[in-house]
């Protein structure tokens, strides 16, 4: 495939339960925003994007790599797909150090102490999760994604638990790491202030469809 | 309101209705107080005479006696109840119990009669090929089953064997039930090769033939003493009653159920040999082996059937679901009676096991399984638990981080779960510890291999002298317990911490 570099190439269909999505993202841009109201779906693309959510069929291609193409049954696992997912609920590890929930998918440890340093968050390294308080928890968890160097990084309403203005300096942040290291960003907000101030691009996900604004 | 006020009346009726019921029903339960001097006499009577005993009251009706009511059970459960004081006569099937009751003030010693004897058979399974014609046999069938040392019968037929010198031949086959009935159970059904009862045992016995009986010389005397206790509430008409049970009618029914006539005072029987209590320390050592075992045993296939529980659907989970917890309500003596059905030698899977060459009936095996058995459902439920307590999520974002399912499950679900699976290893040890049921009927009584605490305590509450070990059995099981509930505490403490996400 001859795609060009950054392009994210989406056309998938989900239907669990009472919801049915058929989403179409096609984009050369490195940020990218969704928004809607809650219950749209919006968590939902982004685990069909990371690859645990199974029950998707159609296309997804990043960055010239084929994740999921139904039609030849090619499925690239989660684990092979270089993707940081950071969701809603940061999903620490409660039984690692937040030095240890850094290293553990981290491909390189010496890495560890600039990326705390970048989410401010070297104080807590020997903390349990439980010691946190939720936007450290969202910082660690962020972390911990970047430490994988991902291709592709999905933000499900990244520092929800900050001020809006926290919010916007700790995005703006993640967002030049993320275009000094070739990362794409996809990000997931209700907030649509949020999503133009931090994305080149923004996508309404509307009664399961995707629109772009 | 109209509705709630109508209920209210109703549930008034109700509450009427129960009180009422409680007052009556303990009144209509009451019997009828007999006019004086007809009230029937209560008779303590040893389990083996469950048979003869009332043929012989209708005899002595018949002929002008009283009524008589019966309470037939083990000599070691009546024994005491003979010292309430509502009881009139006591039956006893070994002179140790009587004696005990003597002491006690339960009766006059000068009054106690040697009434019955019996004799000890060899029996063997109706279909045996071979009889064995002599005790010196005995050293060559598979296994000899024998009632517990602490039991009379028992301790008869060890006599006899040590007496006849072939003790030493045939104590490695020796299987021991804790009573003549499951000794019995076990020729019967083939387990052993052949076994040594009481001769009037084997009549109500199918599955088994007499091959032959023991001189009376070899063992001591067996002896059913009887005595009018010294509370009586009727001791005139009890005393009648003892000269009956000598008289020559009752004896003729004595005899044909297979009992021998004595009739002498007991002063006059020599004494048998002393008993030879179940040794604690072994019993403690014996249960911990085995509780360990079963729980180790059981964690592989705990962990594995809690996490595919706990994460899969499946056709059919139900059903494995309600199979595995089974022996959680099934009574664990026909958990045993399963079990045996399964793996004893003539069982489903015996013959699969012989050519294996493993044998788990009477052997280490046997409590093993049991109390594998027994734990797992507790094991299981659990693991199952502390596996649906991780957040299926945290497996995800592991993923995504690069990690595979295999490592994923050694790295996050596995520590995560790790105090629940430990609580509910806890709890299958404390189970196995207390396993006696599907033991006593799987695994038997055999000191060293099968003889766990519960069925030392069992053997020791049969024997008169066994009140110091059992207490000293007591103490450590009540101690074990506490010790692994305070873990299993402790351990489920643990695991509700670790899982805790939200800050302090």
């Amino acid at each position: 495939m001859s795609a060009a570099p950054f392009a994210l190439d989406v056309d998938v269909s989900v239907a669990l339960g009472t919801l049915a999505l058929r989403v179409r993202l096609a984009s050369e841009c490195r940020t990218v925003a969704v928004v809607g109201p809650s219950g749209a779906g919006k968590s939902t693309l982004l685990r069909v994007l990371a690859g645990v959510e199974r029950r998707a069929t159609g296309r997804i291609a990043v960055a010239g790599r084929s994740w999921l193409d139904s039609a030849s049954g090619a499925f690239v696992e989660p684990w092979d797909r270089r993707v940081g997912w950071v969701p809603q609920d940061d999903l620490l590890f409660p039984h690692l150090s937040v030095r240890e929930n850094l290293c553990f998918g981290a491909t390189d440890a010496g890495e560890v102490e600039s990326t705390a340093e970048l989410l401010a968050v070297t104080p807590l390294l020997d903390r349990r999760p439980r010691h946190l308080s939720g936007g450290e928890r969202q910082r660690v968890a962020l972390g911990r994604a970047l430490l994988t160097r991902p291709d592709l990084l999905l933000l499900d309403e990244p520092f929800s638990a900050l001020d809006r203005p926290l919010r916007i300096d700790l995005v703006g942040r993640v967002r030049a790491h993320a275009l000094e290291n070739d990362i794409m960003l996809v990000l997931v907000s209700h907030d649509e202030g949020d999503a133009a101030t931090l994305a080149e691009e923004r996508w309404l996900l509307l009664d399961g469809e995707l629109r772009r604004i | 309101m109209h509705t709630r006020k109508h209920s209210r009346a109703a549930r008034a009726g109700l509450i009427a209705c129960a009180l009422a019921l409680a007052v009556a029903v303990p009144a209509a339960a009451q019997p009828r107080p007999a006019p004086d001097g007809d009230e029937p006499l209560l008779v303590l009577a040893a389990a083996s005479l469950t048979d003869v005993l009332p043929e012989v009251a209708r005899l002595w009706a018949a002929s002008g006696g009283a009524e008589v009511r019966f309470s037939f059970a083990a000599t070691s459960r009546l024994a005491p109840l003979a010292l309430e004081g509502s009881a009139d006569l006591l039956i006893s099937a070994d002179r140790e119990w009587m004696d005990w009751v003597v002491e006690r003030g339960g009766a006059d010693a000068a009054g106690v009669v040697a009434l019955l004897g019996n004799v000890l058979v060899v029996v063997v399974p109706a279909d045996a090929t071979t009889t064995p014609t002599g005790l010196a046999d005995l050293a060559r069938v598979d296994r000899l089953a024998l009632a517990g040392e602490s039991v009379p019968a028992g301790r008869y037929a060890q006599a006899a064997l040590a007496a006849a010198g072939v003790w030493d031949a045939v104590a490695p086959r020796v299987v021991r039930g804790e009573s003549v009935r499951s000794a019995l159970q076990w020729v019967a059904r083939g387990e052993a090769g052949a076994g040594i009862v009481y001769r009037t045992d084997v009549a109500v016995q199918s599955g088994v033939r007499t091959a032959f009986e023991i001189p009376p010389g070899l063992s001591p005397d067996i002896v059913y003493p009887a005595a009018v206790l010294s509370g009586a509430p009727h001791a005139a008409r009890a005393r009648e009653l003892l000269a009956f049970l000598q008289s020559a009618p009752a004896r003729a029914r004595f005899a044909a159920a297979g009992f021998t006539l004595l009739g002498t005072p007991l002063s006059q029987v020599a004494p048998s040999g002393p008993a030879s209590p179940p040794d604690p320390g072994s019993a403690l050592v014996l249960s911990l082996v085995v509780a360990l075992a079963a729980t180790l045993l059981g964690l592989a296939p705990a962990l594995l059937l809690g996490r595919v529980l706990a994460r899969r659907d499946f056709p059919g989970k139900t059903l494995v679901t309600t199979l595995v917890l089974l022996p959680l309500v099934l009574p664990p003596v026909v958990t045993g009676f399963l079990l045996l059905s399964l793996l004893g030698s003539r069982g489903a899977l015996g013959p699969a096991l012989a050519v294996a060459g493993i044998s788990v009936p009477f052997t280490l095996l046997a409590p093993v399984i049991a109390a594998v058995v027994v734990g797992f459902p507790l094991y299981v439920l659990s693991a199952r638990g502390a596996f649906e307590a991780v957040d299926p999520r945290l497996e995800e974002v592991a993923w995504t981080l690069g990690s595979r399912p295999r490592a994923t499950f050694v790295r996050i679900v596995l520590p995560l779960a790790l105090p629940g699976i430990a609580a509910g290893a806890v709890l299958a040890f404390a189970r196995a510890l207390g396993e006696f049921g599907a033991t006593v009927v799987l695994a038997g009584n055999i000191e060293g291999r099968t003889r766990t605490i519960p069925l030392a305590v069992y053997a020791l509450l049969e024997s008169p002298s066994g009140g110091g070990a059992a207490w000293l059995l007591a103490g450590a099981s009540v101690l074990l317990s506490l010790l692994a509930l305070a873990g299993y505490e402790m351990l489920s403490r643990w695991q509700r911490a670790r899982l805790e996400e939200r800050p302090r």
